[in-house]
């Protein structure tokens, strides 16, 4: 099978999740990924031992799904010499991809101007935290830029406290942003032939992230900026309700055939009777009353005989799974947004998130979890940068690399 | 200047707001969309006031306006179809098929044509052809149970919706990338069911490692956090709300147990394993006291000059009134011809050699039409005209 990035090198230089991510995407799609980390201890996320107290299982999958399909090689950035091995490896790549500070970067000597000089086909990428136009220089982290932007101040109840979106949400999310605008450098260096300097931050990913709801704010409504009660919502037939078991989330456009068709599927006498919900206006000027009289009707049922009912008169509506529910969901498995594995540390397969895009021709394929801190080192300075043996002994003698 | 697309025509079929959207990413990178709306046009209600959503997800759009209903107005799509490199949809397949812009029938006007689809649930499986509905998607993904506070309702954030739109545009991309290269194009497929699934990163994939977990299942009260310095939320004196991510507190804790008022050496949190283990909850408790002392601006201060990975949780106004989301063009200000003065979401991208661009805001329906037929697909303007006054176009 064909690979979308067949005979693309990028030089990954990133820690923790966001930047991982990004190039992940990249070698899920046939990019030849080297990640290089610190020799002592490597990247950060290598230590993540526990997620919400939960130990994270008898294998990091925390670093290794998202370091998968790639190389590693352990490199001391702040000796020369392990500057001069990463611009060998520059010449001879297409990306390079950080998620470092800039100060950091200039300080090991691998400014956007140094490592261009030496390649100006690069594609020069980094991940800042509030953008390359932002005075801001503290430490970015997924959960402090979603707090700034204003996503999670809008979500839960009124009254409630702001509401994160997830576990790495605004990682992954800036980490794809990430990975598209390397694609869009790419494709335009292979028309003119010249790479080009990139910034995707965590803070312009998030705010883009926000997008209906912000352009909203933007344009006058302050409302879109509060939280809003599900017992309000202006359409009565799109909204959360609880029943006996799951809660359920119904999804239908506020129409008097829809209306009806809800009515009936509730058996909900009050609904399909009171001249207030007549009409789409009526039922939005009464939205509060009707949520209450749905409300009353769900909570008779357990979410699997409502959904039952649902089904049968062909009303759109979902139960809210939980992550039990979705591990098992055959759905995901057979769209591969789940894979298996096998996992060397633990010696059998595991269950890892697979290709949330599909590709017809050229698909996403998983070769092997993320790599041992380093282990392509030696092979990599041999047979891709043409090191003489002598030479990288004399570089661990010089501890440039371990 | 050149931009990164500007080789690349889209046929833009995107109903929803994140398919159209995706499309307008396409065309801010210089892709030149063209947007088909069908006729006859939905004379739906217009909002009051100016159209800030159509302005966003309609940028740097045309608009061709067509009635597919005729054989004249199929020929035309037939046209249509052969010139163009992309189409984004978030169609029912059935739809598709019969309005003949189903893959098949457009891959055989145009071989090498690279086809975006949005669809709910991706294109294999039982439910593969259940609406696109990032409602339904989230339901069935399994975070929104355990985003709120213990006993709450659960919580639809919307960002899958988002996720997808940039996930459409990456293979899109990366498609073209390949095409470029072999001359192939191909089918991507991007769902609101996968796209959901990816962010919800880390809690799904801890639970596919770990397979069970209350902790995973239901939600966590904010005063029974993991760790006390990371993931946390304190209202502090005037009712805002801070926030910390200092996932490696050994690091962190000289600095901020000085900064909050709790005695470094005090026994009780003298290291990583007491503070997140064995004295958590005293931990969180203190916190919660300690940054009710303050209001949110002296702890912003407090962050920032300790060069903190913490804040205060913002509402929209903070973005749209920071300068730096200005100067990074992350929000555009913009002299709107009806509205005046307005801002508007930008681009969250910085390219130093291809940078995005806003030419022009969302075309009325129809208003490229002849320039369509007459540029792109050579029509003269004697047909153009009769096509015109046989309602074909519009």
């Amino acid at each position: 099978m064909s690979k979308a990035l067949e005979g693309i090198r990028v030089v990954d230089l990133t820690v923790w999740f966001q930047g991982p991510v990004a190039a992940q995407h990249l070698a899920d799609f046939g990019a030849d990924v080297i990640k290089i980390e610190r020799p002592q201890g490597g990247d950060q996320g290598r230590g993540v031992r526990s997620i919400k107290s939960l130990e994270v299982g008898d294998w990091n999958q925390y670093f290794l799904v998202i370091n998968r399909n790639k190389k590693s090689m352990a490199i001391d950035l702040k000796k020369a010499e392990g500057q001069e091995i990463l611009y060998r490896l520059v010449e001879k790549s297409d990306v390079f991809l950080s998620n470092l500070s800039l100060d950091l970067l200039a300080n090991w000597n691998l400014s956007y101007d140094k490592l261009a000089s030496i390649n100006p086909r690069l594609v020069y990428a980094t991940n800042t935290g509030y953008g390359l136009f932002s005075s801001a220089s503290k430490p970015s982290f997924d959960m402090t830029v979603q707090a700034l932007t204003g996503a999670m101040a809008r979500l839960g109840e009124p009254g409630q406290p702001p509401i994160y979106m997830g576990m790495g949400s605004g990682d992954a999310f800036g980490g794809i942003m990430s990975a598209l605008g390397i694609m869009l450098a790419l494709y335009q260096r292979r028309r003119t032939g010249k790479g080009q300097y990139l910034d995707a931050s965590l803070y312009g990913a998030q705010l883009y992230l926000a997008a209906p709801y912000l352009q909203s704010f933007l344009a006058g409504h302050r409302e879109s900026a509060l939280q809003q009660s599900r017992k309000q919502v202006a359409n009565p037939l799109w909204n959360l309700y609880p029943t006996r078991g799951k809660w359920v989330y119904l999804c239908e456009p506020n129409r008097d055939d829809r209306h009806a068709v809800v009515g009936r599927a509730l058996a909900a006498e009050a609904m399909l009777q009171d001249s207030r919900f007549k009409d789409a206006a009526g039922r939005a000027a009464h939205n509060e009353a009707l949520i209450e009289i749905i409300e009353n009707a769900t909570r008779q049922h357990g979410h699997e005989e409502l959904m039952a009912a649902f089904d049968r008169e062909g009303v759109i509506a979902s139960p809210v799974n939980n992550l039990a529910d979705v591990i098992r969901d055959e759905q995901a498995w057979q769209n591969r947004y789940f894979m298996k594995t096998y996992c060397e540390e633990v010696d059998r397969d595991v269950d890892v998130r697979g290709m949330p895009v599909t590709l017809s021709r050229t698909p996403g394929e998983l070769r092997c979890l993320g790599p041992q801190l380093g282990q392509d080192t030696e092979l990599l300075m041999m047979e891709l940068l043409e090191y003489q043996w002598e030479e990288i002994e004399a570089m661990k003698a010089k501890g440039a690399i371990p | 200047m050149s931009r990164a697309l500007d080789n690349v025509i889209v046929l833009d079929l995107g109903r929803q707001f994140c398919t159209a959207l995706s499309a307008a990413f396409l065309a801010d990178f210089g892709a030149r969309v063209i947007r088909l709306d069908l006729l006859p046009a939905n004379a739906g209600p217009r909002p009051a006031g100016w159209n800030h959503e159509a302005d966003l997800i309609h940028r740097n759009k045309e608009s061709l306006a067509l009635d597919l209903r005729s054989d004249q107005g199929r020929a035309v799509l037939k046209d249509l179809l052969a010139k163009v490199d992309v189409v984004v949809t978030d169609w029912q397949r059935d739809e598709l098929a019969a309005a003949g812009l189903d893959y098949e029938r457009v891959q055989a006007s145009r071989p090498d044509v690279v086809y975006g689809r949005l669809s709910g649930f991706g294109p294999l499986g039982p439910d593969a052809d259940l609406p696109p509905i990032d409602e339904l998607a989230a339901a069935r993904t399994g975070m929104m149970p355990i985003l709120p506070q213990p006993g709450q309702p659960p919580v639809y954030t919307g960002s899958g919706a988002m996720h997808a739109s940039v996930m459409m545009a990456f293979g899109v991309v990366m498609a073209l990338f390949h095409r470029l290269e072999t001359g192939e194009g191909q089918e991507v497929d991007v769902s609101l069911f996968g796209a959901n699934m990816y962010g919800a990163a880390l809690d799904l994939q801890a639970f596919l490692a770990i397979g069970k977990g209350d902790r995973l299942l239901n939600p966590i009260s904010r005063l029974d956090v993991s760790n006390p310095m990371s993931g946390s939320l304190y209202p502090s004196a005037d009712g805002r709300w801070v926030t910390l991510t200092m996932p490696d507190t050994d690091r962190w804790w000289p600095v901020f147990s000085k900064m909050v008022g709790i005695a470094t050496d005090d026994p009780r949190f003298d290291s990583h394993d007491k503070r997140t283990e064995s004295h958590r909850l005293e931990l969180i408790e203190a916190l919660e006291q300690a940054f009710q002392r303050h209001p949110g601006a002296y702890w912003r201060q407090a962050f920032m000059d300790n060069q903190m990975s913490a804040d205060v949780i913002e509402q929209f106004d903070y973005p749209a009134d920071d300068p730096q989301v200005v100067a990074n063009r992350y929000i555009l200000e913009l002299d709107h011809p009806s509205f005046g003065k307005v801002k508007s979401l930008g681009f969250p991208i910085f390219m130093s050699d291809s940078s995005a661009r806003l030419e022009r805001l969302a075309p009325c329906i129809g208003q490229h039409t002849g320039q369509v037929l007459d540029e792109l697909l050579g029509y003269s303007a004697e047909t153009i005209h009769q096509l015109t006054a046989a309602g074909v176009v519009a």
